[in-house]
């Protein structure tokens, strides 16, 4: 593995959230980045996903580099213990069934949640032209509460479907209680956003006296 | 792909970001590893391995604390998931071999992810909607996700480390999408690879679509996207952990268990009727046979009950996450022992009426067998021990999950080394 101070960022260590996954941004960085007064940001954003600066990466490559070795060795080893224990203990005919979930997973968050939130996000905003930032961001908040919230409830209503063992495994209506849970949060979100709203139209005065003491 | 990285671009979307909920979420996968490793142990233990009996909740709160981590761990996930989307865009797909590993690296660790908490969410409630071993499946993911997160702990520590500590900057405030848009003109390499502009048709559309949507501020961006993941962990928290943390109780709401439902007031995992006992516990020639150094004795329940009682009170706690605090009276197991003049060293092999089931024998080590608190159960609660808690006699012992807390008891017998 490369750990050097340039290899960090592109190679092995590199987030690269956003812009910097784009080669040609961080390429061209040094040049335009610097160049252009409007890409300040591709300045600042861009050199901290990529590698520290080089002073201290120089100072602490080194030991950055064996801590990072010994890290990656040793997770290694406890990734080849587990893929052992998977082996050893599962029956063969099991494991592709575990390998189908694993990868309905990645399919199931990256091609159908992802998209979902991300439309979520745009039509709210859209829907949200006239309200102020705040408002938008509590109404998102407040769904994606909810969303989750329902993420673990909405199984326990389904499984109840199935004939729990016995009647001390889910023994709450959860339907019933969902429904109470996104009615109080609704009550929440649209009281909080109100609040932000009027806020926003009325800015409280602070005098200059109240502020000295 | 620069485009679908343009337009995921968000003020949320950062490195910074990407360490705080990375570290919370690392926490959680700690914890659960930690928690779930002492439950296998427990139940599967090494030779020579020996165990704490006090606190006698012990095992109470360090499986609650397992199943509230992992339950913790959906917004945490979902939310770290959400800040490094963009890098499934990476262009190009794949830099060389070491760059290959590492995104199936992370690939398998995503997808690993997500199907250990959903299998251990959906095991809490007893429902198997899927074609594997949840047991094993689970141990055996718990090592592998341990294994990838320690790797990405070392691949991505150069950013961890810068990133720890540092509060947003002034220029993190701008958004990302401006910063790329701004430059895509004198971006040499971002023309040579999509073009001076931007894609024609219905894909131009949409993305012109995304870019003239309004934006959120960076700064409310950041806040709101926090406050809602520490609103939303602590509300899956919160109405689940009641099924363990009485403070909560009463707003246990989507816990799978809840304190005091159950026969005398007390949740049940196996009944009779799955262990196929509800004959052979109720026969009314049933007697518990206690064996030491080729010695037996068989006892009845009224013998049992003819011998001094202890009165103890202790949580039963479940694997899945549950436990329930009881008053329970009968033999201590000790006494039982000694009245055998077993060797105070002796561990004891618990065997149940039920004859089929990973549980119906287990064993038990010399220090829960020596502890005042273990008692052959015959009343719960003031009552006869339900037969669907374990009638006619039954363990408790403190700090032990519930599947060793034998029900139906057959026989007991020292394991002579």
């Amino acid at each position: 593995m490369r750990a050097d101070a340039n290899g960090t960022g592109d190679e092995a260590a590199g987030v690269r959230v956003g812009v910097t996954g784009v080669p040609g941004v961080r390429g061209d960085r040094g040049a335009a980045g610097h160049a252009a007064p409007g890409s300040r940001s591709t300045e600042g954003v861009g050199t901290g996903l990529n590698s520290p600066p080089a002073g201290i990466a120089a100072s602490t490559s080194r030991r950055m580099r064996s801590i990072r070795l010994v890290l990656v060795g040793g997770g290694v080893l406890l990734l080849a213990w587990g893929v052992f224990e998977m082996f050893d203990s599962v029956r063969l005919s099991r494991l592709p069934g575990v390998a189908l979930w694993i990868a309905a997973a990645i399919v199931l968050h990256d091609a159908i949640l992802s998209p979902i939130v991300f439309a979520l996000g745009i039509a709210l905003r859209r829907a949200g032209r006239r309200v102020s930032g705040t408002v938008i961001a509590i109404v998102q908040g407040g769904i994606l509460v909810g969303s989750i919230v329902s993420l673990i409830a909405v199984p326990t209503i389904v499984a109840k479907n199935f004939a729990p063992p016995n009647p001390t495994v889910l023994p709450l209506n959860y339907g019933l209680n969902l429904g109470i849970f996104w009615l109080v949060l609704a009550a929440l979100t649209v009281g909080l956003s109100v609040w932000a709203f009027v806020r926003a139209r009325h800015p409280v005065t602070v005098f200059p006296d109240d502020s000295g003491h | 792909m620069y485009e679908a990285q343009r337009a995921l671009a968000s003020p949320v979307r950062n490195p910074r970001m990407a360490t705080v909920i990375g570290r919370l979420l690392g926490a959680a996968f700690l914890i659960c590893f930690g928690t779930g490793l002492y439950s296998h142990f427990l139940q599967e233990p090494l030779d020579g391995m020996r165990f704490a009996t006090r606190p006698e909740f012990l095992y109470q709160v360090t499986q609650g604390t397992h199943i509230i981590a992992g339950i913790a761990c959906f917004p945490l996930l979902l939310a770290k998931l959400y800040i490094v989307f963009p890098e499934l865009f990476s262009f190009p797909p794949v830099r060389g071999l070491v760059h290959l590993v590492e995104r199936a690296s992370i690939a398998l660790f995503v997808g690993a992810s997500m199907v250990q908490i959903t299998i251990g969410l959906l095991n809490t409630y007893q429902w198997y909607p899927w074609p594997f071993p949840f047991r094993q499946v689970h141990f055996a993911l718990g090592w592998i996700l341990i294994g990838l997160l320690i790797i990405h702990i070392g691949v991505k520590l150069p950013v961890i480390a810068r990133y720890w500590n540092t509060a947003p900057t002034e220029a993190d405030n701008d958004h990302l999408v401006d910063a790329v848009s701004a430059d895509r003109a004198e971006n040499a390499e971002a023309v040579r690879l999509w073009g001076e502009t931007r894609p024609g048709g219905m894909t131009g559309r949409v993305l012109n679509f995304i870019d003239n949507t309004p934006r959120t501020a960076s700064r409310l961006s950041r806040r709101g996207f926090l406050t809602t993941v520490g609103v939303a962990t602590t509300a899956v928290v919160g109405l689940t952990a009641g099924q363990t943390f009485t403070p909560l109780n009463t707003v246990n709401l989507f816990g799978p268990r809840k304190k005091g439902v159950g026969p005398q007031g007390v949740p049940v995992n196996r009944t009779s009727e799955q262990a196929k006992v509800a004959e052979s516990a109720m026969a009314a020639g049933w007697t518990l046979t206690v064996a030491v150094s080729g010695t037996e004795r068989a006892f009845t329940r009224a013998e049992l009950l003819a011998l001094p009682q202890t009165a103890v009170t202790l949580p039963i706690a479940c694997v899945e996450g549950w436990s329930q605090m009881a008053h329970w009276r009968g033999v201590r197991l000790r006494d039982l022992a000694d009245l055998m003049n077993a060797d105070p060293s002796t561990s004891f092999r618990l065997i149940s009426l039920e004859e089929r089931g990973s549980f119906s024998k287990t064993q038990m080590g010399r220090e829960y067998v020596r502890d005042p608190l273990t008692l052959v159960a015959l009343e719960l609660n003031g009552e006869t021990l339900d037969l669907e808690h374990g009638y006619p006699a039954r363990m408790i012992a403190p700090g032990r999950p519930g599947v060793l807390q034998t029900k139906w008891l057959r026989r007991i017998e020292a394991i002579e080394s």
